[in-house]
C-alpha cells in the first residue's frame, strides 16, 4: 500500500521531531503542495489525533509538550507564506492562559496550554500566580480573543472573579475577550455565577470550550 | 548537622545551584531524565496487577529514583537555579531520615513508625477530608465525625469557604483570619471529640506562608501536631515553601510535607510516576526536611489518586521505598466517590489495602468526592479505611492484590461519571454527629461484602 503524502510529516509531529518536521514541511511545499493544504489536511487530523490520544492516556504531557515545538517550527517556516497568500488560517484563535494569583500549579494549566497550541490556538502562557490585571493587561497586548484562568486553591478564586470583574464591568473590554476557567474547585455553577463565558472540566473539554467560545468571538452559532 | 544549619545549606544550593529554564528543567530534567532512568533501568510494571507483586522490579524503581534526583534535583522558581545533592549526600540523608515519630499528646499520643512490605502493624490512619471546602456552620461536626471514630489515630481537618461571611483571599488579611478560625474549630472538635490531644494538621486554608506562620503560631496547634505543606509539581519549589520549613524547623515542629505526581504530566505513565513519586518522596526528605513524606499522585480528568493505574504506580513507588529506606510515608486517598455511594467504600477498601501491603506508614482521607465538593464527606468512610487497613496486615500481598482487583470492579466504570453522593448532613445527624441509618447500612452492607472477598474485617 503506497504511503499517505502526509505520513512522514505526521511521524515527525508525533515523535516531536522540531528539525525533521520543519524540513518535512518545507520539503511538501517543494513537492507543490500548498502550504494551507498541509495545515488542513496534514497536520489538523494528526493534531486532533494527539489531542484524542492525550484524552484516553495513550501518551502525556512530555509527548505533548514536543509535537507542540513540532508545529511551532512548522509555522515559523509556513506562516509566511499562508500570509502572502492573504490565508487567515492563523486566525483560529489567541489565547491568553494563566493560573490566578496566589496559586502555584501549573501542570494542569500547562496541559491545557500545550492542547490548545497542539489544536492550532496561538497561545501566550503568562505562568502562575498572575494578579487579575496583568491578565488582562497581557490580554490587550497580545490582543487575545479569549482568556484561559486556572486555578486550583480556593482561596485563589475571588482573584479569579476579580478578573472577570475587571473585563465585564468594563465597557471597553465586556465585548472584547470570552473567558473561560477551570480547575480542582472550579464548577460549571461557580463559572457561571462569576460571569465566566465558559468553564473547562478538564483538559480535553478546555480545546472545545475555547473552540466553542471563538464560535461566539466570530458570530457563529454554537 | 544540625536543623539550622541543614537548613542554611538547603538555602545556599538554591542560592549558588546551577541555573536552568524552568521549561528546560520540566522538559529535560524531569520528563526527559526519567524516561532516560524508566530506560536504564529496564522498568516495567506488570500491566494484570495493581498490586506489585515484583520485589526485584520495585529495586529497581529506588534505584532509577535515586539515580533521577542526583541528576535533576529541585528547581527554586525565586532563584532560577537548581538545588543539586549528589548520591552519597542523598544516600546519607535518607539513611539518617527519622522512622518513627511521635503524634499528639496524653492518651491519644501516637507513633508513626516506617513500616516494612508484610509488617504486621497497621499503618497510622489519619482521618479527615484534608483541605476540602467546608462551609462554617458544619466544619466542626464533620471534623468531629472523623476525631470520634476510635480507630482514627490522628485528623486532618478540612477548610473553611468563607471567613465572616466572606469568600477567603490568599495573601490578605481575611486569609490570616480563616487560618485562626480554622486552628480553632479544629481544637473546639478535638475538644467535644473527647479527645483534646490528638494530633492532627490542617490549616491548609492558610497557603501563602504569612497566613500558614500566622496560624500555626496561634495557640490552637499543639506542639506535636503536624505542619504539612505542598511542593510545586513537579520538583519545584519557592522561597514561600522555605519560609513555611524555616518556621516549623524553628518551632521543632513535625515537617509532613506532600508532593503530588500528576498521572499523565511530566512522568508519563505507570513507570515514570512510579520513579517520579519514589524521586519525589526523596526530594521531601532531603530537600525539605521531612520528617513525614507524604503524596496523593493524581488523575489529570477525574483528580481521584484510587484509578487503577494511579494505584499501581503508587504500590510499585511505596514498595520501593519501603524496601530501600526506612522513610516514614503516607498516602492520601482521594476517591472520586462520596457519601452515600458504595464508590466510596470500595474505593477506601482498595486503597488501604494496597497501601498497607505496600509499606506506607500512615493512610490520610478519604478526601471523599476528589475533596472538590463542598461538605461532601464524612467520617464513616475513614472507620471503613481504617478497618481496611488494620485488616489488610492480615494478607499477604498477593490476598491484597485479589481484594483490591475484586474492588476495583466495582467502580471503575464509574471514575468518569462523579458519583459524588450526598452532602454531611444528608448522612449524618449534624446535632448528634451519627451516620443515618441508611448510610450505616451501606457501610455494613459493603464490609460484609469485602468479608466475602477474603478481607478479614471480622477478626
Amino acid at each position: 500500500m503506497p504511503l499517505n503524502k502526509w505520513d512522514g510529516l505526521r511521524r515527525e509531529i508525533n515523535l516531536g521531531a522540531v528539525e525533521a518536521s520543519a524540513a518535512e514541511a518545507l520539503r511538501l511545499v517543494e513537492a507543490g503542495e500548498d502550504p494551507l493544504t498541509i495545515f488542513l489536511e496534514g497536520i489538523e487530523p494528526c493534531l486532533s489525533e494527539i489531542g484524542d490520544r492525550f484524552g484516553r492516556l495513550e501518551i502525556f504531557l512530555p509527548e505533548l509538550m514536543l509535537s507542540a515545538d513540532a508545529v511551532k517550527a512548522i509555522q515559523v517556516e509556513l506562516l509566511p507564506m499562508l500570509e502572502a497568500d492573504g490565508s487567515d488560517y492563523m486566525k483560529k484563535g489567541r489565547v491568553v492562559i494563566g493560573t490566578i494569583f496566589g496559586d502555584i500549579h501549573d501542570i494542569g494549566k500547562n496541559i491545557v496550554s500545550v492542547l490548545l497550541q497542539v489544536s492550532g490556538f496561538e497561545v501566550r502562557d503568562l505562568g502562575v500566580a498572575v494578579p487579575a490585571q496583568d491578565i488582562i493587561d497581557s490580554a490587550k497586548d497580545f490582543d487575545a480573543d479569549i482568556i484561559g484562568i486556572s486555578g486550583l486553591m480556593m482561596p485563589s478564586l475571588p482573584y479569579m472573579r476579580d478578573a472577570i470583574s475587571l473585563v465585564k464591568e468594563n465597557p471597553e473590554l465586556a465585548d472584547r475577550f470570552r473567558i473561560f476557567v477551570g480547575g480542582g474547585p472550579v464548577t460549571r455553577e461557580w463559572a457561571e455565577m462569576v460571569g465566566a463565558d465558559g468553564f473547562a472540566e478538564d483538559a480535553v473539554s478546555a480545546v472545545e470550550e475555547a473552540t466553542r467560545l471563538m464560535k461566539l468571538v466570530k458570530g457563529e452559532s454554537v | 548537622m544540625n536543623a539550622t544549619t541543614r537548613l542554611v545549606d538547603i538555602v545556599n544550593r538554591s542560592l549558588d545551584g546551577p541555573v536552568v529554564e524552568e521549561r528546560t528543567f520540566d522538559l529535560t530534567h524531569v520528563a526527559q531524565g526519567v524516561q532516560q532512568v524508566v530506560s536504564d533501568h529496564g522498568i516495567k510494571a506488570n500491566p494484570d496487577n495493581i498490586v506489585n507483586l515484583d520485589d526485584d522490579m520495585a529495586d529497581r524503581v529506588w534505584e532509577a529514583a535515586v539515580d533521577l534526583f542526583a541528576t535533576c534535583g529541585v528547581f527554586s522558581k525565586d532563584t532560577g537555579r537548581v538545588i543539586m545533592f549528589d548520591r552519597d549526600e542523598i544516600e546519607q540523608i535518607v539513611r539518617d531520615a527519622p522512622s518513627e515519630v511521635t503524634i499528639g499528646e496524653g492518651p491519644d499520643e501516637r507513633t508513626e513508625m516506617s513500616r516494612t512490605l508484610d509488617d504486621p502493624r497497621p499503618p497510622l490512619l489519619m482521618g479527615g477530608p484534608i483541605g476540602s471546602p467546608t462551609p462554617n456552620e458544619l466544619f466542626v461536626p464533620i471534623t468531629r465525625s472523623y476525631v470520634q471514630e476510635p480507630i482514627v489515630d490522628v485528623a486532618c481537618a478540612p477548610t473553611l469557604t468563607t471567613i465572616a461571611g466572606q469568600e477567603v483571599r490568599t495573601k490578605s488579611p481575611l486569609e490570616i483570619l480563616a487560618g485562626w478560625e480554622e486552628a480553632k474549630l479544629t481544637a473546639e472538635a478535638r475538644h467535644l471529640a473527647g479527645r483534646p490531644g490528638i494530633g492532627t494538621t490542617g490549616i491548609m486554608i492558610s497557603i501563602s506562608d504569612l497566613a500558614n506562620l500566622s496560624a500555626t503560631s496561634s495557640g490552637y496547634v499543639l506542639p506535636r501536631d503536624m505542619h504539612t505543606f505542598g511542593i510545586i509539581s513537579e520538583l519545584k519549589t519557592n522561597n514561600e515553601i522555605f519560609n513555611k520549613l524555616a518556621h516549623t524547623v524553628l518551632m521543632g515542629g513535625i515537617v509532613d510535607p506532600f508532593a503530588n505526581p500528576i498521572y499523565g504530566g511530566l512522568g508519563g505513565g505507570v513507570e515514570g510516576v512510579a520513579v517520579l513519586l519514589t524521586a519525589e518522596m526523596i526530594a521531601l526528605s532531603v530537600v525539605f526536611m521531612a520528617t513525614c513524606c507524604g503524596s496523593s499522585p493524581t488523575h489529570p480528568f477525574h483528580f481521584h489518586s484510587t484509578a487503577p493505574e494511579i494505584m499501581r504506580a503508587t504500590s510499585l513507588s511505596f514498595q520501593a521505598l519501603a524496601r530501600n529506606a526506612r522513610l516514614l510515608t503516607n498516602l492520601t486517598c482521594s476517591p472520586v466517590g462520596g457519601p452515600g455511594t458504595k464508590t466510596v467504600l470500595y474505593e477506601a477498601i482498595a486503597y488501604a489495602a494496597m497501601s498497607t501491603v505496600s509499606g506506607a506508614s500512615r493512610i490520610l482521607g478519604p478526601r471523599s468526592a476528589t475533596g472538590v465538593i463542598a461538605a461532601h464527606f464524612s467520617g464513616l468512610e475513614a472507620r471503613l479505611m481504617g478497618e481496611a487497613a488494620h485488616a489488610a496486615t492480615k494478607l499477604t500481598r498477593e490476598e491484597a492484590e485479589a481484594i483490591v482487583q475484586t474492588s476495583v470492579s466495582k467502580w471503575e466504570h464509574l471514575q468518569d461519571q462523579q458519583p459524588y453522593g450526598l452532602s454531611f448532613p444528608e448522612v449524618y445527624n449534624v446535632e448528634t454527629v451519627q451516620p443515618t441509618d441508611e448510610w450505616l447500612g451501606m457501610y455494613e452492607e459493603v464490609k460484609e461484602e469485602a468479608i466475602g472477598w477474603g478481607l478479614p474485617l471480622d477478626s
